[in-house]
């Protein structure tokens, strides 16, 4: 874990994901055809929700996205972890850029490098938390002994090891939320991606989900969009987001206690 | 990848699937599941019955016997097989055959059968009534059910190739027809309106026949009341042994006919029945066309509604390969459980139609009940299930990979 600013300007702090200039503009409706042109129908208008955004994150240090709603960030999540094309600028990863990347390796990039947590969390309904955790792995063909011992470690590393077999609707918020976290970084990812992790939580829920948090930074990178003030006081660096643009970087390099 | 990989990844997302359904069906998404896998329930338990029923019409023309073991029966099939024929193939000669027959080792009893449904009735009343010509002989016990002991052995109005023997004007009744006709031992019956036979006993079938008004007479005294005496004529033989070698002498016999054990003759007139099979394939069609219409609606429905869920794995790097062997596997499930209900509550719709059948319309039950019918029924539901999969596997191709909400 990354203790100050310093260890994140050391030349050895590899980039993970880089956006650089990235945009992104969605369009309202469909293009008209061409009896719709013919008839005079405009084209529809597009809404830019990422402006012009560059951040890099690095291995170690957790990166938040602040902002209102509608400031574009989770679209800029979407756009890093590799769910949407950008349309203009590039999002690296290790290197490598992720428009150049077909639909299905994109779909395996994610399975590989990236793990994902919900505000809602997301877990199937009808699979225990174990085998929720699991799943992942069954897609990276991983036998089904190693599939239950891996998923159980997790769940017992964010104390939900009495819960294995438990369905997420016995479950609270927080620990289908914690089931979240296990079940993102069940494939050992390089970047981890959290939209609004402590949105749907209550205080206490809240801090002990950020303590997940800390604990999960270790030997990766964290990028998390958040409203709530103490999400983002875990950040080591804090940008701030208005109509999709970055308008600033209050707290670059802020340390974690 | 490896294919060890492969293969693990394909048995991880079949078991998920199946875990899933169960899951859903007993627990977090009763409702639904239930609705789905009840429409192809439904479409199987009418499959069964109409099954059971053409099956049923296909069998009810066989004379049953519990001492019979093979029945010779002329070959349908070939163009020259009817020895003699009428509306239906049959036996000439069949009293110096019979007497061949007989003469065999190993052969207990053996005698022709000539089946009419004819006039039977009193002075008062008449009725349609399956009428059985028999050679009697001591060692043979019952046909069709009915004892055979009180008529005369060796049908006496035969007499070396003419019919100028002793008349003896027998007849056994079934009760059924004892009952319809209100008529007991002794009392005078006419049969095909002209000759008047004498009720020498009346006998109740044994359980596994039925209750069809049924009456047992000398053969060539059927034979003389119904004109099948110009070449000595029956419909089969019935013969009893105990002895499989016996077989081998039967098959010379006749040069087209066929010697059936007691299975097989229910094979064959189920598959000589062309109405039987008719009736069978098309309720199989219209089963796999409803179940098909009925899967691919409902779960492309809840492949709709189920958008999110899709995306989600989408976004954890599930590829939409796997969720289609997911949603795959999830209709098999759905359409196989679905299946075996249906094919149970279709035996369960086929007893009501016989008692149903047997209190108003019958004497005997029409369909048939058969434990071979639960795989069928299954099998019909995992097929519906496949010729729903091309339309789940598109829908899941436009569906998977949507934006996450």
């Amino acid at each position: 874990m990354a203790g100050s600013v310093a260890s994140f300007d050391e030349a050895s702090s590899s980039v993970v994901v880089s956006a650089t200039d990235v945009s992104k503009r969605y369009t309202r409706g469909t293009e008209p055809g061409v009896l719709g042109r013919l008839l005079g129908r405009q084209s529809p208008p597009t809404v830019r929700a990422v402006d012009s955004a560059s951040l890099e994150v690095r291995t170690e240090e957790i990166v938040g996205l602040a902002g209102p709603s509608g400031s574009g960030k989770s679209t800029l999540l979407h756009l890093l972890a590799g769910l949407e094309r950008p349309t203009d600028g590039t999002v690296t990863f290790r290197g490598t850029d992720l428009a150049s990347l077909s639909r299905r390796e994109r779909t395996r990039h994610r399975l590989e490098h990236i793990g994902i947590v919900f505000q809602q969390f997301h877990l199937l309904d009808s699979l225990s938390a174990r085998a929720n955790v699991a799943l992942p792995l069954v897609e990276t063909g991983v036998g089904k002994r190693e599939r239950r011992r891996r998923a159980t470690d997790l769940l017992e590393r964010v104390g939900l090891g009495d819960r294995l077999t438990h369905r997420p609707r016995e479950l609270s918020g927080g620990e289908q939320q914690r089931v979240a976290i296990a079940r993102a970084l069940v494939t050992d990812p390089a970047l981890v991606i959290a939209d609004e992790p402590t949105g749907e939580l209550d205080t206490e829920s809240g801090r002990a989900i950020l303590q997940e948090f800390e604990r999960v930074a270790e030997n990766r990178a964290v990028v998390l969009a958040s409203h709530d003030r103490e999400t983002l006081d875990l950040c080591d660096r804090l940008l701030r987001l208005r109509d999709g643009a970055v308008v600033d970087q209050p707290s670059r390099g802020g340390p974690r206690e | 990848m490896t294919i060890r990989e492969t293969l693990t990844r394909w048995a991880g997302f079949v078991a998920l699937g199946v875990r899933r359904t169960v899951s859903r069906a007993t627990h977090t998404a009763r409702q639904r599941i239930r609705f789905s896998g009840l429409g192809v329930a439904v479409a199987i338990a009418l499959l069964v019955m109409v099954t059971g029923l053409s099956v049923g019409l296909a069998t009810s023309t066989t004379v049953y016997d519990d001492d019979i073991d093979y029945w010779v029966v002329p070959d349908s099939e070939s163009p020259e097989s009817p020895l003699v024929a009428t509306d239906s193939p049959q036996f000439s000669s069949v009293h110096e055959t019979n007497d061949r027959i007989t003469a065999i080792d190993g052969v207990e009893s053996s005698t022709p059968v000539l089946a009419q449904v004819l006039r039977v009735g009193t002075t008062e009343s008449d009725e349609y009534v399956l009428v059985i010509g028999i050679i009697n002989s001591p060692a043979l016990e019952d046909v069709s059910g009915l004892n055979t002991d009180s008529l005369t052995p060796r049908d006496p109005y035969y007499d070396d190739g003419e019919y100028n023997g002793t008349w003896t004007g027998e007849v056994v009744l079934s009760e059924g027809t004892a009952e319809l006709l209100a008529v007991t031992t002794n009392d005078s019956v006419t049969v095909a309106g002209n000759r008047s036979f004498t009720v020498t006993a009346v006998e109740s079938h044994s359980a596994d026949v039925g209750n069809v008004p049924t009456a047992l007479v000398q053969l060539s005294e059927l034979q003389r009341v119904t004109g099948a005496t110009t070449y000595d004529q029956a419909d089969q033989f019935v013969v009893s042994t105990s002895s499989p070698a016996v077989r081998d002498g039967l098959e010379g016999i006749y040069p087209q006919s066929s010697v059936q054990s007691r299975g097989e003759m229910t094979a064959s007139s189920t598959r000589n029945s062309d109405m039987a099979l008719a009736l069978a394939a098309t309720a199989l069609t219209v089963a796999l066309v409803i179940g098909t219409l009925f899967v691919v609606t409902t779960s492309g429905l809840e492949l709709v509604a189920d958008r999110q869920q899709l995306a989600v794995l989408s976004a954890m790097g599930i590829s939409v390969t796997s969720q289609i062997r997911l949603v795959g596997t999830q209709t098999l499930v759905l359409t196989g459980l679905g299946g075996v209900v249906g094919a149970v509550c279709g035996i369960g719709g086929i007893w009501l139609i016989n008692a149903a059948a047997v209190r108003t319309v019958t004497t005997e039950p029409i369909a048939v009940v058969s434990p071979w019918f639960v795989p069928y029924g299954t099998g019909v539901g995992l097929l519906v299930g496949l010729l729903s999969l091309p339309f789940l596997v598109v829908v899941t191709r436009r569906v998977a990979g949507g934006k996450l909400r």
